[in-house]
């Protein structure tokens, strides 16, 4: 479950607003799955392909900037060197690798790089200033919180059946998921009316609008991004 | 039975979405060998349901599913999948939810009929591959020519978009039973249902 650990780092050397890497996100998202390999609307989905990149490096993620530069020139040079220079069945499958590598890795990179370098806080936070209601706002923190804890009591289910030598594995998957979901859920669902009585007495029924510690701010290069996203998503609708 | 939506009722709600995602998640990793792709519709919902059918029982309003869905796209998004799932979650959730109220979150028959409504949120991430077809080979026929286009296309036609919403309706019924009886033999006897 690597994907869902947030950053703790206190400041990361490039500060993004989230509300910018949001954006990012869904016009990376919106726009590489749409987009066409030819024609004038390969440029935008080709600036937005690489911004991924340019933020990994900003933020010195070199290794990972490093094997998704990698991948992106292998899916490049797979839609304009080798589809159209190849026949028969390996067209196809390279056609669908890179159609598929190509639509979808670059969201997921972007949204990579959205979790590895936002604070839980911080997003709530930005969530918070974007308007949504707290409906929706408190079970989303909730559910943050509460992704390291299931994680943590898995592991330590996991380690208990492994101490009075219980395995499981292979045809047993049905006992599998007994075993380890059911105490995981017991103890989750326990730990849970804890938090929420703790929350209570902290005052999250209370109906005034809450402050956060933590400030977020639109800066120069917030806005710079924004409008490079906004200008690569117009172009891409016009063209 | 209580009304509105009160904070502990939100907590439960954030709470029983992670368990549910951590446990789709961890199945649908099994998505990533080729083979399993097709398996992975079934499965998710199937073991899904535990959790769901365990949350089904702190829902006494309307509005908890829906939220659910709701948070479940955001982070499926804010996580870089496709943002179709958010039109889809959204409406999946509200549709199940008022399933589940006609039978006032307690009658097994909509409870059952609810959880494949829900379940079918999944659908979303499919979505792009066939909702963008006419768009997406428009692009290739322009590139490759028509003789290409055409062989992709028989290869991906559009009924296998069918073919996932009937294995997730599968697996959503395998899974509101499975729920039905780990609450049975476990929870109810733990007395935390």
């Amino acid at each position: 479950m690597g994907f869902v650990a947030f950053t703790t780092q206190k400041h990361s050397r490039f500060r993004l607003d989230p509300r910018t890497k949001i954006l990012l996100t869904l016009v990376i998202s919106i726009v590489m799955m749409a987009g066409t390999i030819s024609g004038p609307s390969a440029w935008p989905r080709a600036a937005l392909a690489l911004t991924p990149l340019g933020l990994l490096l900003a933020e010195r993620k070199y290794r990972q900037g490093f094997y998704y530069m990698l991948f992106f020139l292998l899916s490049f040079a797979m839609e304009t060197l080798f589809i159209s220079r190849t026949q028969g069945a390996l067209n196809l499958i390279l056609m669908i690798i890179a159609s598929l590598f190509s639509r979808f890795v670059p969201g997921l990179i972007m949204g990579y790089y959205l979790i590895s370098t936002t604070r839980i806080s911080e997003l709530i936070a930005a969530l918070e200033k974007i308007r949504l209601p707290q409906q929706i706002v408190i079970p989303f923190a909730v559910m943050m919180r509460f992704f390291p804890t299931v994680i943590e009591e898995n592991a330590a289910i996991r380690d208990a059946m492994r101490m009075r030598g219980i395995r499981l594995g292979g045809a047993k998957a049905g006992a599998l998921l007994e075993y380890r979901l059911v105490p995981m859920m017991m103890c989750t669902v326990k730990i849970g009316d804890e938090l929420s009585t703790a929350a209570l007495t902290r005052g999250l029924g209370n109906p005034a609008k809450r402050t956060s510690l933590c400030e977020i701010r639109l800066m120069a290069t917030d806005y710079l991004l924004m409008a490079f996203a906004s200008c690569a998503f117009m172009l891409w609708m016009l063209l | 039975m209580k009304k509105g939506i009160n904070a502990k009722d939100l907590i439960n709600i954030g709470l029983f979405t992670a368990i549910y995602f951590v446990v789709f998640f961890a199945t649908g990793m099994l998505g990533y060998i080729p083979i399993m792709m097709l398996a992975m519709p079934v499965l998710c919902p199937l073991v899904a349901g535990i959790p769901f059918m365990l949350f089904l029982t702190r829902v006494h309003t309307f509005g908890m599913v829906s939220i659910m869905g709701v948070i479940l796209s955001l982070l499926m998004v804010l996580t870089g999948h496709p943002w179709q799932l958010i039109p889809v979650g959204i409406v999946m959730a509200v549709l199940g939810d008022l399933v589940l109220l006609a039978g006032e979150y307690r009658g097994w028959r909509s409870i059952r009929l609810g959880y494949v409504v829900f379940s079918e949120w999944l659908a979303g991430l499919f979505i792009p591959f066939f909702f963008m077809r006419d768009h997406y080979f428009a692009g290739i026929r322009a590139g490759y020519g028509d003789a290409y286009a055409d062989t992709l296309m028989a290869l991906t036609p559009p009924w296998v978009l069918v073919l996932m919403i009937a294995l997730i309706v599968v697996g959503a019924l395998g899974g509101a039973y499975l729920g039905k009886a780990a609450l049975k033999k476990h929870f109810k006897r733990a007395g935390i249902t």
